[in-house]
């Protein structure tokens, strides 16, 4: 076959001419340009040079030729070479995981995913299946008899028990039955079992937290998988534990019904360790049970006459009898009978004086003063239990006496956390949070001034010498603090059988006002040994927390103006009431 | 012009009626074939022990991870503490504390005696005296 063509083989448009209806322009300049090569081939042979046409067709296919292969050689080097990074072979981390690992400040594992094993049985692969549902049955306890039997008697394959660990899985395999499979299934973890199982709360079997810390960082804690990272959380394991074991004691030893521990970082709001008991209830009582908490209010309302000026330390109020509000009569727990400075009520807790304190403030500077230290509202911290507060209806005298020493509002133990922190730490009332840290568009609000965090840190400090507070002194640590003891309203009526005895405390309480400075509160549900008022029920256990976890939060023992470094009296101080309340 | 005659020649030069130019274009072209052989053999054979690292790595991971949770379990503070009481161990108490700079008050650096030289004793000396000198010397030194 020739490469030749003949001139007259087709009908030869005119150059110029586009055909086919292509009217483009670079579409009529290629083949312009092909028919000029054509017309060179026809002048060739014109010219009696064959041989020209066939070289100059040889040289055109070969130019196209040689300029698609350079075109896929470009194309293969540049793939090759230049290919992105993360394109295929690298989609997605080596160690993403569908939920990070969530683990506490210095990186100990709380919550982690690990591949459990679905337990399948093909009945048909099965030789004696009375003999297979026995064995399975002696090395896999918690199996259902019935479902394991119900599987064997079918005639398909089917799941007889999801979430099988590795090592019971290895258990079923080592018996080297026929048609037992396995199918792996991602599931999530907690290898501390009760502990700290309230922060951490659970997931659902598709990976979606429901409550505690894995619902409130859910997307957060997917996202640290996605990049094969933990999750850290603002607790710390050491604290958390003593604090739990701390907390068991207590309850064993006053017989509560529950009990509720935080401690938290003053400065930052990083909650250290939280607790609630009992672990096998749901209700984190920390966050969402409502407690009316007696006289630790009434540091609150100290604060809130010390900051307006109302009051200072020498500021005397008449305790010498009863107060009355209407009909209702107001009177100290143990009666003092004489006129007291507002140091002297604090630490004698007397219910006259920050009553007459309050009433004097009136309702707009009470109720300003409790929504600055947020105890109007739930505390703000990622947790969504986080349970709103039980607020007075009417803020009339006979309320804001209530109020004054911590009856007429039930609060979150975290409120009172979060509270107490404020009042401590300068004044800023800083939201509390699980993330390491501290919460990066934290909203710190003034609360009170400055001096008055100090003197009420000092007064703080006094309760625990020589207050009510005595048996949460822990040698050489600092700490202050102040009880509340209140009665449940039981039928309508305050039942002293019912108590709630709380402690709310922080060390060192020396120092600057910006200080490193924790927080400690530990509140003890209905107590069933008497006393039950907070100075015995719960300051014991805040001293033994406090000297626990010292070496680990870096507090050094120093003596102060009250104490040597080993707890001994500098100057002889007495208890004053000797009843803890 | 003259160039373009040696290369015309050279563009002509057959060997048993082919061009050495063709032969030599397809000896190139067999060894690319060849080297583009080798080199996807190479990366099949490299991607398949890729394949087989990362399995290994998942599965080390998981490993690891099942380990990480039974140390956690076994670590854990509760845990922990109520090993310790049953061993009869218990916080420590303030007064049995004490920080490293204290240590020298606790117990003080002993002064370093002065080096006594010991005599070589007479041969004639009884035994019950040298006996008790030989490790003061020592602790001299």
């Amino acid at each position: 076959m020739s490469v030749h063509d003949d001139p007259h083989a087709w009908q030869r448009p005119a150059p110029g001419r586009s055909g086919g209806g292509v009217s483009l322009p670079s579409w009529r300049w290629l083949s312009e340009a092909m028919w000029r090569i054509e017309h060179s081939f026809g002048r060739a042979r014109a010219d009696a040079r064959p041989e020209e046409d066939t070289r100059v067709r040889i040289f055109v296919i070969l130019s196209l030729f040689s300029a698609v292969f350079v075109c896929l050689a470009l194309g293969a080097a540049n793939a090759a070479l230049l290919a992105p990074k993360g394109g295929v072979g690298s989609i997605g981390h080596p160690n993403a995981v569908s939920r990070a690992d969530v683990v506490d400040r210095n990186g100990a594992l709380l919550a982690t995913n690990i591949v459990h094993y679905g337990l399948y049985i093909d009945p048909a692969e099965v030789w004696d299946r009375g003999a297979a549902a026995e064995r399975i049955k002696r090395v896999l306890p918690r199996v259902s008899m019935a479902k394991l039997n119900r599987v064997l008697s079918g005639d398909r394959r089917l799941i007889v028990m999801p979430g099988l660990t590795p090592g019971e899985r290895a258990a079923v395999h080592a018996l080297a039955l026929g048609g037992v499979s396995f199918e792996p299934e991602d599931r999530r973890v907690y290898p501390l079992g009760a502990s700290a199982t309230h922060v951490l709360g659970v997931t659902d079997t598709g990976g979606q937290g429901i409550t505690g810390a894995e619902l409130a960082f859910n997307q957060e804690i997917r996202d640290a998988g996605a990049r094969g990272e933990s999750f850290p959380l603002s607790i710390d394991l050491r604290v958390q534990g003593v604090l739990e074991n701390e907390l068991a004691r207590a309850v064993a030893e006053t017989q509560a019904k529950g009990a509720v521990g935080i401690i938290a970082d003053v400065q930052t709001g990083e909650i250290l360790g939280m607790a609630s008991w009992p672990t096998t209830d749901r209700l984190n009582r920390a966050t969402s049970a409502h407690y009316e908490m007696g006289s630790v209010f009434k540091t609150f309302t100290v604060a809130a006459g010390l900051d307006t000026g109302r009051a200072d330390m020498n500021t005397l109020f008449d305790a010498s009898q009863a107060f009355m509000i209407g009909n209702r009569r107001i009177t100290d727990f143990h009666a003092t009978n004489q006129v007291l400075t507002l140091e002297e009520v604090y630490l004698h807790s007397s219910n006259i004086g920050t009553s007459r304190l309050a009433v004097e403030m009136g309702p707009a500077t009470m109720r300003d003063y409790f929504r600055r230290f947020g105890l109007l509202d739930a505390a703000p911290i990622e947790l969504h239990e986080s349970a709103r507060p039980r607020r007075p209806t009417k803020w009339d005298d006979s309320t804001l006496a209530s109020l004054s020493f911590g009856y007429g509002i039930m609060i979150t133990p975290l409120q009172m956390s979060a509270a107490m922190g404020a009042l401590t730490n300068g004044g800023r009332f800083i939201p509390l949070t699980l993330r390491k840290g501290g919460r990066p568009d934290a909203q710190v609000r003034q609360v009170v001034s400055p001096q008055t965090s100090l003197t009420l840190l000092d007064l703080l400090r006094r309760n625990v010498v020589r207050g009510s507070g005595g048996r949460a002194e822990a040698p050489g640590l600092r700490v202050g603090g102040k009880t509340g003891s209140a009665n449940k309203l039981v039928n309508g009526r305050y039942d002293p059988t019912h108590a709630v005895g709380t402690f709310a405390a922080v060390f060192p309480a020396d120092g600057p006002v910006n200080a490193r400075r924790y927080s400690i509160l530990i509140l003890i549900d209905e107590p069933g040994t008497y006393p039950r008022t907070g100075g015995f029920v719960a300051a014991p256990a805040v001293g033994r927390i406090a000297d626990r976890i010292a070496p680990f939060l870096g507090v050094e023992r120093r003596a102060d103006q009250y104490r040597t470094a080993l707890g001994e009296r500098i100057p002889a101080f007495e208890d004053v009431e000797g009843d803890g309340r | 012009m003259r160039a373009l005659g040696t290369l015309k020649r050279v563009f002509d030069w057959k060997v048993r009626g082919v061009r050495w130019v063709e032969i030599i274009g397809l000896m190139l072209v067999g060894a690319m074939i060849f080297s583009v052989y080798l080199a996807k053999a190479a990366a099949a054979s490299e991607s398949a022990r890729i394949a087989r690292l990362e399995r290994q790595i998942t599965e080390n991971g998981q490993r690891v991870r099942l380990l990480r949770a039974e140390a956690a379990r076994l670590e854990q503070p509760g845990r922990l503490e109520a090993l310790s009481r049953m061993a009869g161990l218990g916080p420590v108490d303030v007064r049995r504390q004490a920080s490293e700079a204290s240590l020298p008050e606790l117990a003080p650096i002993p002064e370093p005696s002065p080096a006594v030289i010991v005599a070589p004793t007479p041969p004639a000396a009884p035994p019950a005296a040298q006996t008790p000198a030989a490790p003061a010397a020592e602790v001299a030194q």
